[in-house]
Formats: C-alpha cells, sequence, structure tokens
C-alpha cells in the first residue's frame, strides 16, 4: 500500500518524455519531505509509460502510483482528472502536500483538482518551504491556531514587485504549482531504490467530452538554439517578415549566434516555429541574448531569463523586458541594430588592434 | 442563438504610481482601476462569436461597485447584458472561494453555450478561477485557447502546450479560456458607444441591461466565500528590488550617442562581448 503521508509530485509526460519540471519538482519535494521526515510520492499518468517510473526514483521518487491506460495516450483535462482522482482515492486519506507545474497541463489540471477537492492551491511559486503559523485573524475564527511544519507557498504577485507567502493549513492537500525552472532538480542517482504501485481507473463517458484531432510537437533540434552562445531574437516589434533580415544582420557580426524568435512572431508567420524561445519554445542559456522589439512577456522570459547578458531593444521605455534585461534601448529596433552591428564591429577591432599591439 | 458568458474583473493599475503603498502592496481605495487586460482577450473572442455566429453576450463581474465600470467597457465592446456580483462577504476571496460564487452567478443566469474567461488576472494572477468554475459546473474546459470555431453544438480549438499547439473538439457547453498570444487586441468598439451612454442615462433600461446581485440574490451559500470560505490567507509579503535587480537603460536624444554608451559599458562591465565577435 502507497504512503499517504508522502509529499505527492503529479509527474508530466508528453508522448512518453517526461517534462524537465518534474525533475524540478521532485527535487523541490525532497526538500520538503526532509522536513517533515517522510517521502516523496509520484504519479505518473500516461499510456504505455510504466517504464519511467524508476527515472523518477532515480531523480528524487521514493514510490511511484502509476496510472497506465490507453485513454491517457493523449493529455485531456477530465481523463487525466479522473486519474489524478483516482489516485487520491485509492489513498484513504489525503497526503499533506501535492505539487504539479506551471505549464499548461499544470495550469489546466491542478485548479480542477483542488476545487474537486475543495482546498486550497497557490499558483507558480517560485519557492517552497515548511514552517509554523499562527492564525490570529478573528473574522473566521474557525480557523485560529497554531499550525505546525505546514506548507509556505511563496510566490510573486503584482507584476513581480512584491513576493507573497500563501498558506492554507486548514485543508490537505496543501497544493501548489511552481514556475518552470525555477526548483533545482536533483542529480540523477541510478543507485536509487523505490517502489513502485499501479492504481487502475474507472472512466466515465463524461470524461471523453473533449477529442484532440491533432497534437503538433515540433521537437525539431534544426536550430541549435540551446548550445549558441549568441542569440539575436525578434518579436512583434519587427511588424513583418523581413524584420528578420535585420535580426540575422545583427546575428552575422557574431561568431556563433543563432536567429531566435518570440511566440508572436512565430504564430504570425514570419519565421518557423523552430526558433521559438520561450515556455512553449526553447529553454536558452547564451552567453548573450538580444531582444529586438520584444516586450518580455512571462512566457518568453522564463525561456532566457538565464542568459549571462540580456539586451534589449524596445521602444517602450515601459516595456517589461526593461525590467529583468541587464542592458536596455529604448528605441526603433531599426535604427538601432545597424548601429549597434556598426559598433560591435568596431569595438571587436580596437580590442583586437590592442592585443596585436 | 448561442449564449455567451464572458468573466471580466477590474483590477488596479499597477503600471500607474497611484495607489502603491511604500511596502509595494496595492491600496485598492486610491489606486486606478482597469479591466483586467487579459479579459480583453476574451471579450473580443465573445464579440467574435457574436458577429460570426449571432450570440448574445453576458459578461459577469464580482467586485466592489466601482466594477461596474468594466461592463460599461464591455458593452461599448458589443457586450449585450452586464451582471455585477458585489457583497461585503465576498472579501478576501481566494480562487476557489472567487469560482464558487462566479459559478453560482452562472447558474442564476441558466442556459448557457460558451463560458469565457481570461487566461489570468494582473491582481490575482493564478490563472485558476476559469478552470476551477468549470468544475463547479461539471463542465469540459479548453484552457490557453488560441483560436476556435462553432459548427452546430461542437465547438473546435486550437490550444497552446509546451512544444506547439493541440487542436481538439468538445460538444457545447465548454468553458474556454482565452489564451493572449496569437491574435492582437483590436482596439475599435463594436457596440453602439452612443447608444449606451443614453440607456446608461435611463434607470429602467439601465436595469434592464445591467444587474447588480448580491450573494442573497444568486442563493449563494456566504460560508463557502469570503474569508471563512477560502481554504487559504496570504501570510506575508516582502516587496522585491526591481527584478533582475539593475538594467542599465540608454535613453535620449540621439541613438548614435544611446548605442555608444551601451559599447562602452560593455567594455567596462569587461562582458568579454569582443571575444564572440567576428572581426
Ligand atoms: C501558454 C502560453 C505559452 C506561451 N509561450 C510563449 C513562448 O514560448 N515564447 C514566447 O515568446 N511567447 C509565448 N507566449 C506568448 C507571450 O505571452 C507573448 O504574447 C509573446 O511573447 C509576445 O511576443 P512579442 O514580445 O514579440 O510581442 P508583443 O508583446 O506585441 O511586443 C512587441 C514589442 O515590440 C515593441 N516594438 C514595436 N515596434 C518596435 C520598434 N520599431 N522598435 C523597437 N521595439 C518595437 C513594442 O513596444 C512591444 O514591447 C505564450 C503565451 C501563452 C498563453
Ligand atoms: N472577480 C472576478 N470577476 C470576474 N471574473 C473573474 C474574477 N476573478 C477572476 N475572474 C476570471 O478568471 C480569470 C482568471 O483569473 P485568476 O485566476 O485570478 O488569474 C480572469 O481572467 C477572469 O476572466
Amino acid at each position: 500500500m502507497p504512503n499517504p503521508n508522502n509529499v505527492v509530485v503529479v509527474a508530466e509526460q508528453l508522448q512518453g518524455d517526461l517534462q524537465q519540471i518534474t525533475q524540478e519538482l521532485l527535487g523541490a519535494a525532497r526538500g520538503l519531505a526532509e522536513k517533515l521526515g517522510t517521502g516523496v510520492s509520484c504519479f505518473l499518468l500516461g499510456h504505455g509509460i510504466t517504464p519511467l517510473a524508476e527515472r523518477l526514483i532515480h531523480s528524487g521518487a521514493d514510490e511511484v502510483i502509476v496510472v497506465d491506460d490507453p485513454q491517457l495516450k493523449e493529455y485531456t483535462t477530465l481523463t487525466y482528472r479522473r486519474g489524478v482522482i483516482a489516485i487520491l482515492e485509492h489513498l484513504k486519506t489525503p497526503p499533506p502536500i501535492v505539487l504539479m507545474g506551471s505549464t499548461t497541463i499544470g495550469r489546466d489540471l491542478a485548479p480542477r483538482i483542488a476545487a474537486y477537492m475543495e482546498v486550497g492551491l497557490t499558483a507558480d511559486c517560485t519557492e517552497l518551504d515548511i514552517g509554523d503559523y499562527e492564525h490570529k485573524g478573528k473574522a473566521d475564527p474557525t480557523k485560529v491556531g497554531t499550525f505546525n511544519n505546514i506548507l509556505y507557498a511563496i510566490r510573486p504577485s503584482f507584476g513581480e514587485s512584491l513576493k507573497a507567502r500563501i498558506l492554507g493549513p486548514w485543508k490537505k492537500p496543501q497544493m501548489a504549482t511552481t514556475r518552470i525552472g525555477v526548483m533545482q532538480a536533483l542529480p540523477l542517482d541510478k543507485t536509487r531504490k523505490g517502489a513502485v504501485f499501479t492504481v487502475a481507473v474507472k472512466f466515465e463517458q463524461e470524461d471523453f467530452r473533449v477529442k484532440v484531432v491533432k497534437t503538433a510537437r515540433d521537437v525539431s533540434t534544426s536550430v541549435n538554439l540551446t548550445e549558441a552562445k549568441v542569440i539575436v531574437s525578434g518579436g512583434a516589434g519587427l511588424g513583418g517578415p523581413e524584420g528578420f533580415d535585420v535580426v540575422r544582420d545583427l546575428a552575422s557580426v557574431f561568431k556563433d549566434a543563432v536567429v531566435g524568435a518570440s511566440r508572436r512572431a512565430v504564430d504570425s508567420g514570419w519565421i518557423p516555429y523552430a526558433h521559438q524561445v520561450g515556455q512553449t519554445g526553447k529553454t536558452v542559456r547564451p552567453d548573450i541574448y538580444i531582444a529586438l522589439g520584444i516586450s518580455g512577456a512571462i512566457q518568453h522570459r522564463v525561456g532566457m531569463a538565464n542568459a549571462k547578458t540580456i539586451i534589449a531593444v524596445n521602444k517602450d521605455a515601459d516595456a517589461p523586458i526593461f525590467k529583468f534585461a541587464h542592458y536596455g534601448i529604448v528605441g526603433d529596433l531599426y535604427q538601432v541594430a545597424p548601429l549597434l552591428k556598426k559598433e560591435l564591429i568596431k569595438m571587436a577591432r580596437e580590442k583586437g588592434v590592442k592585443a596585436g599591439a | 442563438m448561442l449564449k455567451v458568458v464572458v468573466f471580466i474583473k477590474q483590477v488596479p493599475d499597477t503600471s500607474s504610481k497611484a495607489g502603491v503603498n511604500p511596502d509595494g502592496t496595492i491600496d485598492r481605495a486610491r489606486a486606478k482601476r482597469m479591466l483586467n487586460p487579459f479579459d480583453r482577450y476574451a471579450l473580443q473572442k465573445a464579440i467574435e462569436i457574436k458577429r460570426q455566429y449571432g450570440a448574445e453576450v453576458t459578461c459577469v463581474t464580482m467586485g466592489p461597485p466601482p466594477a461596474v465600470e468594466v461592463l460599461v467597457e464591455a458593452f461599448e465592446h458589443g457586450a449585450d447584458y452586464g451582471i455585477l456580483l458585489t457583497d461585503k462577504r465576498l472579501a478576501a476571496s481566494d480562487t476557489l472561494a472567487t469560482a464558487y460564487a462566479l459559478h453560482m452567478v452562472v447558474r442564476h443566469i441558466g442556459a448557457f453555450d460558451v463560458i469565457l474567461t481570461g487566461l489570468q488576472t494582473t491582481d490575482g494572477d493564478t490563472a485558476q478561477v476559469g478552470p476551477q468554475i468549470a468544475e463547479r459546473l461539471h463542465i469540459a474546459q479548453i484552457t490557453y485557447c488560441e483560436g476556435l470555431s462553432i459548427s452546430g453544438t461542437t465547438l473546435s480549438a486550437r490550444r497552446v502546450v509546451e512544444g506547439g499547439f493541440q487542436e481538439m473538439e468538445v460538444q457545447l457547453p465548454v468553458l474556454i479560456t482565452v489564451a493572449n498570444s496569437a491574435t492582437p487586441l483590436d482596439y475599435k468598439r463594436f457596440g453602439d458607444v452612443a447608444a449606451v451612454k443614453e440607456f446608461l442615462r435611463h434607470p429602467e433600461e439601465r436595469e434592464k441591461r445591467i444587474k447588480i446581485v448580491s450573494l442573497d440574490t444568486i442563493g449563494a451559500d456566504s460560508a463557502r466565500t469570503g474569508l471563512v470560505g477560502s481554504p487559504t490567507v496570504v501570510g506575508k509579503t516582502w516587496k522585491l528590488g526591481e527584478i533582475g535587480g539593475s538594467c542599465v537603460v540608454f535613453q535620449g536624444e540621439s541613438m548614435e550617442r544611446e548605442v555608444s554608451e551601451l559599447i562602452e559599458k560593455l567594455k567596462a562591465d569587461g562582458k568579454g562581448v569582443e571575444e564572440l565577435i567576428n572581426a
């Protein structure tokens, strides 16, 4: 029988590929479990995915609870909802904590589970911790009390200007989703051992109300964004496909540069999807990232915020990208990019001359 | 005719400094107010459905009395009816309690085919309320929807996923959360702005279009809303410095100047940019 007192991570896999967020969640869950003196359980749903259980154990899970069913081949809200509920009900007592990713799946599924269970859910956490809490507020006398070893779900709020600690010690499980790329995955430990359980699920006709007609996932590696030292990216601010000529021209200055793009530029059909940077594109870590006409929406940012040096060109001084870039130029990219190209070449030449002298 | 319900929220305008306390929290009484920018996409999608297939569009908002302003804005965009749920017992509702209250408004309305919500709010910022309304109503949902079409009782939609997109089909009714990607906003007002002004002046006409309801009107249980009905509380907040901290921004009269200042700064900071250039 699986241990209902473990911290739970709901794994995410797409067509049999474990998503990176799952390893991050397992890393976070281990930290919490150690403070609570308990273990980590991972829920794994899908079809033909049971072999992934071992990877989850190597990544930090003590127990993996699998629902392997042909109906779960593709992710749909209602079938996966049924699967997660089946596992939770199989556990009899609700676990203390359930974590999911702030992905398009996690943010689709977690709120439905929380509403079904009538429990709290904190979105998009950037830190998780365990601690005590004394609730004094008199508005609701039934809530007053001191609570030990509860989940601290910490998240940015109000456009990232504040950080808030959200607490919900009154009901179990305490649920949270965590932002992509923030929690630390553990190094893979192939010596770790764990237990695997399977749970059968009984679907209802109503679980099949949504039919997936087509899933387009582009996993092409034709554009080597993930290994590039320099990325020059263009966004909606380019105004049209010809704008990428300017992006390519600036990129040509660098030895090892690749052209990137925002989703809006990709969706406008100006450049193929393989160039997209961000939550639903590639995650990149170049030495230099130059963003031309990109506003810096959170979904773009999570894909490139780890670049060593971010230079943004945007004509709007209030664009969010100026909040996290390292250098910014407020101006029209069509004027700035050619000047930047010229000056960068000059800078490298001067340096070359000095080095040669 | 299709019945479309759109959830829109009034949020503090955080781009203006008004109403931002020194500790970074918002003084809602002093802050400027605006329609949650993400909800504009939902509203636009509703008006598109109305123009394309014929629909009656009802906008619903929950908040203090001034929130009626977002309903007026929605009329100007072409919405037909507005409902404001306002009640002191809703204060401090978290997403579970908010979704409970909002789903009771839907039950009060009765029949519906499509419910649209924004992706998320700029103040709550959770993207949870939409799916939680769907759960309470026991209906299907499509989140992160980038585009849709309706044929009979079948709705086809495209949804954003990591690595691409999904195309799906669902039988009405359904709740959709509208993504902010793909379709840019159209700033045209599709409603008759003059007519909106006119009916707002006549209490009787106004009442036909805007209903102001309380928890009692919609038969909601106040034990499931507000502080009492919320399983979570905000325990503590900190002010963050500007995130990433310190963007050095060059801004001025001449682009040449800005660019050369940037280059000087890159050199001074020893970023090693030179090494990466073909010279
Ligand atoms: C689930 C989901 C996943 C997503 N995944 C991704 C993702 O992986 N990657 C991604 O990028 N987005 C993603 N998005 C979309 C994201 O939310 C934004 O809509 C998108 O990043 C905006 O692209 P943009 O910055 O190019 O466009 P906009 O936000 O329209 O910004 C254009 C910018 O260009 C500036 N500009 C205009 N003209 C000029 C000029 N001449 N010179 C200089 N500046 C100019 C403007 O001031 C503006 O700031 C996702 C959205 C969702 C809902
Ligand atoms: N008080 C409210 N009134 C009306 N709609 C709301 C309210 N709160 C949330 N919503 C809807 O739910 C969506 C998601 O909100 P949130 O979960 O707060 O990020 C919003 O874009 C709105 O469409």
